[in-house]
């Protein structure tokens, strides 16, 4: 029988034990006399400073009627310029401007380099996941297949891969691969961030078909299904059920593995971090930032996984 | 179609089977069974009986001789082993339903994707058999929602969903709950008197007498006994056919 605990009891002890984790981090940062500069950070995320619009050349300005059209009128007779989408203005009609001076400003939002390094990072995670899949599909069905030069072929590629660490692969990815066949930097890393991650999934996959009962298989076969469809309506969507779990934490593995191409210089959000820390003198900062945005993406890729689980679960 | 005065719709003839680590399961066996007929084979567990009947649709594949289904030559390497299989239904001990499907959707499955047959027209047919099997009420449950019986009928009505020549049964009640033994037997029984070629490999002795046209014994892989039901049962002379019916009975 379980031990009946006092929830309201222990829940308080959980969260007294993140407190007192939490103080101890804090007091840290105290005793090495780190000053926290969290107003700092928002503006790498979004930001709303509003854009400076320069003049172009020395010249005069001169404003329409209604002041919706600003006009920079060269010194030197060459075309002037015309300036229509503004919202902020810092001139007025026939004042003289050098070029390089502020005459107005725009007020849009612009996304951050902490926020384009997340978006890389979630495009590099995607392309590379699908790919992944596909591999891991095909060489898993190898690796069971029962001609020999399949098999052998899926797992020499498995201990390959698995046997070598990624930094490693991203560096033969880039430098010989993709000096070979041309590749740019995304491609190099999407391809390395997904043989290495598909050598795992074809592992999963494999276990998973493996461990549907033989029956079925044989139930299939005797309905005049062919292997293949047997496969598609039977085993696959079975074996798919029962590899979430494990395929959730492989898919959190490959975004998390996806701040290593960084090293090739792919403006991930590890590597949009480390730039933010130089011009922002703030690590403690950014790195909590940057690590929670980790979490957004694991976090949320684990609910999904979790809410496609329940669902699947309907014929158990 | 066929132009066949053989009465026979199956010939096993003289088939052999050794496996890779040299259990020799079958040794020369032989049966023919004609359209129509009931052939019931019995014999103690691990007599190779169920491995004779996965031969009759190569789930089990042979060493030596032949199996021919409706004079089509399985060993052949040019047969769609596909196509045979499609026209030979098959129920397992252990039901074999596909656990993600509901009770139709286990049923319309094959009829779709081998037969090709639209949804509108195998979903017809799909409820037609799983009424007839008593699991009208039944037709959206899952298989893990079902009894054993239920599961069973189900898979009758899959294989039946094919339009079978042949249905072969592989100890169909073995793995049931006393209970839930007639309502499947029943089921057999209304097939075989529809007229369907059935194999069966049972335990149920009560079901060879009464349906059976012919009851077949094998030991050690080997065909030692094949009879009607009456002298089977009340009059064989066979020694080791009285010691296993002295068993069972």
């Amino acid at each position: 029988m379980d031990k009946q605990y006092n929830k309201t009891f222990w829940n308080f002890i959980f969260i007294a034990i993140l407190f007192g984790i939490g103080s101890v981090v804090y007091f840290s940062s105290k005793s090495i006399d780190y000053t926290w500069r969290w107003e700092r950070i928002p503006q790498y995320l979004i930001n709303t400073e509003p854009q400076e619009i320069r003049a172009p050349f020395d010249g005069s300005i001169k404003l329409s009627a209604n002041k919706k059209t600003l006009t920079v009128m060269p010194d030197n007779g060459e075309a002037p310029q015309v300036i229509k989408a503004f919202d902020i203005l810092k001139v007025d009609n026939g004042d003289m401007v050098f070029e390089g001076d502020v005459i107005a400003g725009v007020d849009n939002w612009r996304i951050g380099p902490l926020t384009w390094g997340l978006i890389m990072t979630l495009k590099l995670s995607i392309v590379s996941l699908l790919f992944a899949v596909i591999i891991g599909l095909f060489t898993g069905l190898a690796r069971i297949s029962s001609n020999p030069a399949l098999r052998n072929l899926s797992i020499t590629y498995i201990e390959l891969v698995r046997g070598t660490p990624l930094l490693v692969q991203i560096f033969i990815f880039y430098f010989f691969i993709g000096t070979v066949f041309d590749l740019d930097r995304f491609t190099a890393g999407v391809a390395a961030l997904a043989v290495f991650t598909g050598a795992y999934i074809a592992e999963i996959i494999r276990s998973g078909i493996q461990s549907i009962a033989p029956g079925q298989m044989e139930a299939a076969r005797s309905l005049g299904m062919n292997y293949v469809q047997a496969m598609i309506y039977v085993i696959l969507p079975q074996a798919f059920k029962r590899t979430l779990p494990p395929m959730a934490g492989q898919f959190i593995n490959l975004i998390k593995d996806s701040s290593l191409v960084s090293v090739i210089s792919i403006t991930d959000l590890s590597k949009a971090g480390r730039e933010v820390v130089n011009s922002t003198f703030a690590p403690f900062e950014v790195w909590f930032t940057v690590a929670l945005l980790y979490l957004v993406l694991t976090g949320g890729l684990s609910w999904l996984v979790q809410k496609l689980e329940k669902r699947l679960s309907a014929s158990d | 179609m066929t132009e066949h005065i053989d009465p026979s719709i199956i010939v096993a003839r003289d088939v052999e089977k050794i496996y890779p680590n040299g259990c020799h399961a079958l040794k020369r066996v032989s049966l023919s069974v004609n359209r129509g007929e009931v052939v019931v084979i019995v014999g103690p567990s691990g007599s190779g009986k169920s491995t004779f009947l996965r031969t009759l649709n190569q789930l089990e594949t042979i060493s030596a001789g032949n199996v021919r289904i409706d004079g089509i030559d399985l060993t052949d390497k040019a047969t769609d082993i596909n196509r045979v299989r499609a026209e030979v239904g098959m129920v397992f001990q252990s039901f074999n339903l596909f656990p993600h499907k509901t009770a139709l959707e286990n049923v319309i499955l094959a009829p779709m994707r081998v037969l090709k047959k639209s949804r509108e027209d195998a979903v017809e047919k799909g409820k037609e058999l799983l009424y007839k099997v008593g699991l009208a009420d039944r037709i959206h449950s899952f298989p893990s929602q079902l009894s054993g019986g239920q599961q069973q009928r189900v898979a009758i009505a899959r294989a039946l969903a094919m339009l079978p020549m042949i249905m072969l049964f592989d100890e169909p009640t073995s793995a049931l709950d006393p209970e839930m033994v007639g309502e499947v037997l029943d089921v057999m029984k209304s097939l075989a008197k529809e007229g369907m070629t059935m194999v069966v490999v049972t335990h149920e002795m009560g079901f060879a007498r009464e349906v059976a046209d012919r009851v077949v014994f094998m030991e050690d892989g080997e065909l030692i006994v094949e009879d009607t039901p009456e002298r089977f049962f009340d009059n064989s002379s066979n020694e080791r056919l009285q010691k296993f019916l002295g068993q069972v009975l």
